[in-house]
């Protein structure tokens, strides 16, 4: 089966600034795909490139099989969510409602009313006096009403207090239950979006540095910590993603390609997030510059 | 979509037109009063042209009506320059184009729509103006003069689509409402004044009609003067021309320096001497070609303006 996202050296220049370089992923029909990586990495870019909302620089992108354009029956497949949750201040939802169901062929308008008389979300108060959490509610429920085959959010999260949060996920979660919606969330924290997420794309200083099933990159990846000593046999047999090194001890998060044999390492299974940590240092020389590794390193050293 | 900028607009349209109601009314009323005046004047003292400063109409409604010169530039600024901005600005477009709508067809639509509301409206306040003017211009014959041309006809119509195209434009290219503001504001009056001014003046080659100095000439009706001056005997303009030449402190020529004690007699004094008066014009005639001309030059405008703002779409990211 075709991915519903493929792209292929996708980047994207603004004047002198790179915000996507080379980038190349995929992802399968029905996932749910965090996009995660530091402010800047370039998540906004890939998914308004993929909206069709900006234009590549170089590369190119597949969506749903054909490349992002300004076609009615591509714009139809296809529901998005920008960060600030652009609603009309002074429109209501049922508004919302209404100019949704001029400019959509497969609107669904009763699915918003539900959700929103669910969320005790009022129909016919302007939204720019809803809070930051209906907002987000009523967006995702109007975007969802298009009835789209790719969902993309960015940092839909961002705006919400927790218990907005857990809503909204669960909200999405529920959206996808039917196995035919795939949604593509980014975020600056892959904690946040852990729990639903079943796919994950990392992008550190504009490029990617990780993309996949949750399930194969958490069984391909391992931290090895043991005292100090030379990594070069490690290095020969895995890859390394990152070291840190105290005095007495070395910490190695690798991609394994086996198993661990040496028995001088205590072997772990990392979480996602230890993952994500580990990759997000990595710039565009493949190690060491970013702010995410300063930041990790100092951590680092104080263990 | 015709929904969609309906619902989006419908406010701003009800205001319009309530504006437009109390000016119509406001009009209707001091107009007929007018009208009244006239028609009296016509049947009494215009028959022994003896009106003196006949006043039509109170000066607080002249003013009124001599701000309607505002409507297109306010329409241009109000709803032209916010229609593209205000969503760039506010992140809105994000939402309206990525429902099933190209962005084309998006900005067509509403382009389409704004501009004929403002046409529209500018249309019904220029025909009420017309027509309250009508006495006026009658009696003092100056339909053709500047402040008068830019708010009767179908002139006010051109500058409205002008004018919102400009405020699209400008909207589209800054993706700030009030530097679209600003500029529309600035180019509009800057482009008008062009026109107005200087442009209009040679829309069709003006006619010239010499005179003698002692029986100056006033064309028929309502005329747009080009330019008016005094020439000599060999045929060139003596130095310093216009209109108070002999009574400005110009140089007289030599010959008639004598009469300079006599100030009626100067006059007679330089016809005899071969000087003749000139008079550069526009005659009445061509008031409708003139209107004609500078609308369709204004809507030219806004075509190439429009034909920016839709390459402005394609060619950038949202």
């Amino acid at each position: 089966m075709t991915p519903v996202i493929e792209t292929s050296g996708l980047t994207k220049r603004y004047r002198r600034v790179t915000a996507l370089s080379d980038c190349t992923v995929s992802v399968p029909e029905g996932r749910i795909s965090a996009l995660v990586g530091p402010n800047g990495a370039g998540k906004t870019t890939l998914l308004r490139l993929l909206a069709g909302l900006a234009a590549p620089t170089a590369g190119r992108a597949a969506v749903l099989g054909a490349a992002p354009r300004q076609d009615p029956a591509y714009l139809a497949e296809i529901g998005f969510l920008a960060q600030e949750i652009p609603l009309y201040r002074r429109l209501t939802a049922q508004d919302h409602i209404g100019i949704g169901a001029h400019l959509n062929p497969r609107w669904n308008g009763e699915s918003v009313r539900d959700r929103l008389a669910g969320l005790k979300i009022p129909l016919d108060r302007p939204a720019g006096t809803l809070s930051g959490g209906q907002r987000a509610q009523l967006a995702l429920a109007l975007t969802l009403a298009k009835r789209p085959r790719l969902l993309l959010l960015d940092e839909p999260l961002a705006a919400l207090d927790p218990l907005a949060r857990r809503d909204f996920l669960a909200a999405l979660a529920e959206a996808a239950a039917g196995g035919d919606l795939t949604i593509v969330l980014s975020s600056h924290l892959i904690a946040d979006i852990e729990r639903v997420c079943d796919h994950l794309i990392l992008l550190a200083g504009s490029r990617v540095q990780l993309c996949g099933d949750t399930e194969t990159l958490l069984a391909e990846h391992r931290i090895l910590a043991g005292p100090r000593k030379d990594t070069t046999a490690i290095a020969r047999a895995h890859v390394i993603v990152r070291e840190d090194t105290t005095a007495r001890q070395t910490t190695l998060l690798v991609r394994l390609n086996g198993p661990v044999i040496d028995p001088a390492w205590a072997v772990e299974e990392p979480d996602l997030e230890e993952i994500v940590l580990g990759y997000m240092g990595q710039d565009e020389a493949g190690h060491g510059a970013g702010h995410g590794e300063a930041r990790l390193s100092a951590v680092g050293e104080d263990r | 979509m015709t929904w969609v900028t309906w619902r989006q607009y419908r406010n701003q349209g009800a205001l319009a037109a309530a504006l437009l109601a109390a000016l119509t009314v406001v009009l209707l009323i001091t107009g007929l009063h007018a009208a009244q005046v006239w028609h009296s004047a016509l049947a009494g003292c215009m028959k022994h042209n003896s009106c003196g400063n006949l006043s039509l109409s109170n000066t607080a409604f002249t003013t009124l009506v001599a701000a309607t010169s505002a409507v297109p530039l306010l329409a241009g600024m109000f709803w032209g320059a916010p229609m593209v901005a205000h969503e760039l600005e506010t992140g809105t477009n994000q939402f309206a184009w990525t429902q099933s709508v190209t962005r084309r067809h998006w900005l067509a639509v509403r382009t389409g729509w704004l501009l004929l509301a403002a046409a529209v409206l500018a249309g019904a306040v220029s025909a009420l103006v017309t027509w309250w003017m009508g006495p006026d211009h009658a009696l003092n014959a100056d339909a053709f003069k500047t402040n008068r041309f830019d708010i009767t006809g179908i002139a006010p119509v051109g500058y409205a689509i002008f004018a919102m195209a400009l405020g699209i434009c400008a909207g589209m290219l800054l993706r700030r409402t009030v530097p679209a503001l600003a500029v529309t504001l600035a180019g509009f009056a800057g482009i008008r004044e062009l026109f107005a001014l200087w442009l209009r003046l040679h829309y069709m080659t003006p006619v010239t009609v010499y005179y003698t100095l002692t029986a100056p000439f006033t064309p028929k009706g309502s005329y747009l003067a080009v330019s008016q001056g005094i020439v000599g005997p060999n045929g060139q303009p003596p130095v310093g021309t216009g209109n108070n030449y002999v009574f400005n402190g110009e140089p007289i020529p030599a010959v008639c320096q004598t009469a300079i004690q006599h100030p009626a007699s100067i006059a007679s004094c330089m016809a005899a001497h071969g000087y003749r008066g000139y008079l550069t014009y526009q005659p009445a005639s061509r008031f409708w070609a003139f209107q004609g001309i500078e609308t369709g030059i204004f809507v030219v405008l806004a075509a190439v303006l429009l034909g920016v703002t839709f390459w402005v779409l394609k060619r950038r990211d949202a």
